[in-house]
């Protein structure tokens, strides 16, 4: 029911629009008179031929059966035509050859008002050639009436109702295609605009679990930002406030795209961080989150994981690289060293992976930079990635106020970059600053 | 067998480059001995083209077919040396060593 009123509500509004078109060419002189006029004419003649059209339509239960009436009348008007002219029938036959035309001419003349009735230009139909066969259908009996001295040509014209049964069914071949690809056209554009709108929904939670904030901790404050591929990615970050005042980072890329590594994606922070708040070995950390996601892999997907644990109290950072590009550090001088200790097997990939811990000391006005190479690898129009050198600069150049100023600044400078080149990784950053020694 | 890899292997790519490596490695008739990938003209691995050799791997070695790779570029060799891949996986230098050599399926 809804979707039918829909579908007349449109075909209301694109007659309205051609109505306020034609009174202007027509009724040009007393448009103040003639066009409330035509378009109440105009409202009720679309009023009707939607609901010719709907009569008509052979998916609906009254055009089907209407349909196949006409075509069993069609057959037997034919039929009765050529038995009628042979000699030598009953009388009786007369009167029953009589009702019978007169039954068939009323139904293919209530057909042929309830044509033009639905028809969208008038006109086109009464010249289609459909339009003409409907017409010499019915026009021998309406020239010759049911005179019995009807003229014999005049009769057998209506052996041209055979004509009649062939339009039909060419007509209906393409009405029913017609309408099968109207409606694959729409499931198809349904489908999609779900799964477009399901993506949305996973892209957003995506971006939600992640933190928004960073624990408060005197003398360091961190910043992060991810900014979701079009197609979406896996990156993650995470800050996690230990029980022993330290703080957690992590710096995460699921390998592949879509539904599945966010899936992955969300297996892999879950489980590394339920970890961390219970050892405070990074490299145990990521050995026993490797062992679940290996055990939980159907679709063979990896992450790369860098994981530290700032102590900032000390300014002791104690690191274990899953794969991951290494962060760098900033010193307060300028200078911009990658940490040392790469080449951990990215988590997923093999159990049984052992990850070597590292440590480095972080001095008062120190930053660390921890990225994921959407960064370093974001391509601008001319196909030149970021890279390393340009990332460093920024890094160089404006890493001395807050964290979130320089991640912003970095974020800006990528997009700038990359300009209208689609963005086909995940970027993701976080910046953590430490100023005052306690 | 040889493969040789060529281009940039990107999510895009990915797919495509899998079955490749999928069909070398079923062989025709019989599977062959070592499955040698040479990356001499390989410009560009992501994480989702480091995953096709990933698997390529682990179908071999379940197979027990050898898997080598050979003929990095830098930035290339970069990419498998930062994820551990050339840990797991023989990556060697030319495509001559690869061949002298048959390397056992990574432990």
């Amino acid at each position: 029911m809804r979707a039918s009123r829909a579908v007349a509500t449109a075909q209301d509004a694109e007659l309205d629009t051609r109505g306020a078109v034609a009174p202007l060419t027509h009724e040009a002189p007393a448009p103040l008179i003639g066009s409330p006029l035509l378009r109440a004419a105009h409202t009720a003649r679309s009023a009707l031929r939607v609901r010719a059209e709907a009569l008509l339509r052979p998916d609906r239960r009254f055009g089907n059966a209407f349909e196949n009436l006409i075509l069993a009348l069609i057959v037997l008007s034919v039929a009765s035509v050529i038995v009628e002219s042979t000699p030598g029938l009953p009388a009786w036959t007369k009167p029953v050859f009589h009702i019978e035309e007169l039954i068939v001419v009323a139904v293919f003349s209530f057909e042929y008002l309830l044509r033009i009735a639905a028809a969208k230009r008038i006109r086109d139909f009464i010249f289609s050639f459909q339009g003409a066969v409907d017409l010499i259908a019915i026009a021998p009996f309406f020239l010759a009436g049911i005179d019995t001295r009807a003229v014999r040509a005049l009769r057998l014209l209506r052996l041209l109702r055979v004509l009649k049964l062939q339009t039909r069914i060419l007509e209906n071949t393409v009405t029913e295609r017609t309408h099968e690809l109207a409606e694959k056209n729409a499931s198809l554009a349904r489908a999609h605009a779900q799964l477009n709108a399901e993506l949305e929904v996973a892209r957003a939670l995506q971006v939600a679990i992640l933190p928004s904030s960073f624990p408060v901790k005197p003398g360091c404050d961190g910043a992060a930002r991810m900014i979701p591929a079009t197609t979406m990615g896996g990156d993650f970050y995470d800050f996690i406030e230990l029980p022993d005042g330290r703080i957690g980072l992590v710096m995460a890329d699921v390998s592949g795209k879509g539904v599945p590594a966010a899936f992955f994606m969300a297996v892999a922070r879950t489980n590394l961080r339920e970890r961390a708040v219970h050892h405070a070995e990074p490299g145990v950390c990521l050995a026993q989150t490797n062992e679940v996601l290996c055990a939980q892999n159907p679709m063979d997907l990896f992450v790369t994981v860098f994981y530290c644990v700032f102590d900032p109290v000390t300014g002791v950072l104690k690191y274990a690289n899953g794969g991951h590009n290494p962060p760098y550090v900033r010193r307060a001088d300028g200078s911009v060293e990658a940490l040392r200790g790469r080449g951990g097997l990215v988590l997923g990939a093999m159990p049984g992976i052992e990850y070597p811990e590292h440590t480095v000391q972080l001095l008062p006005g120190d930053r660390l930079v921890l990225f994921t190479d959407g960064i370093t690898e974001a391509f601008n129009p001319a196909d030149e990635a970021y890279g390393e050198e340009r990332l460093i600069a920024e890094v160089r150049t404006h890493g001395d106020g807050a964290a979130a100023a320089l991640v912003e600044r970095i974020c800006r400078s990528v997009t700038v970059f990359a300009g209208s080149a689609p963005q086909s990784d995940d970027i993701t950053l976080t910046v953590l600053r430490w100023d005052t020694p306690r | 067998m040889l493969l040789i890899a060529q281009g940039r292997l990107d999510f895009g790519a990915a797919d495509e480059f899998q079955r490749q490596l999928e069909q070398a490695l079923a062989g025709a008739g019989a599977s062959p001995a070592m499955l040698i990938v040479d990356c001499a003209a390989l410009d560009y691995v992501s994480s989702a083209g480091l995953r096709t050799f990933l698997l390529a791997a682990k179908t071999a070695q379940r197979a027990g077919i050898g898997f080598a790779l050979c003929a990095l570029q830098p930035a290339v060799r970069e990419v498998f040396d930062v994820s551990g891949f050339s840990r797991i996986m023989a990556v060697l230098a030319d495509r001559a060593s690869a061949l002298a050599q048959a390397p056992q399926p990574p432990a």
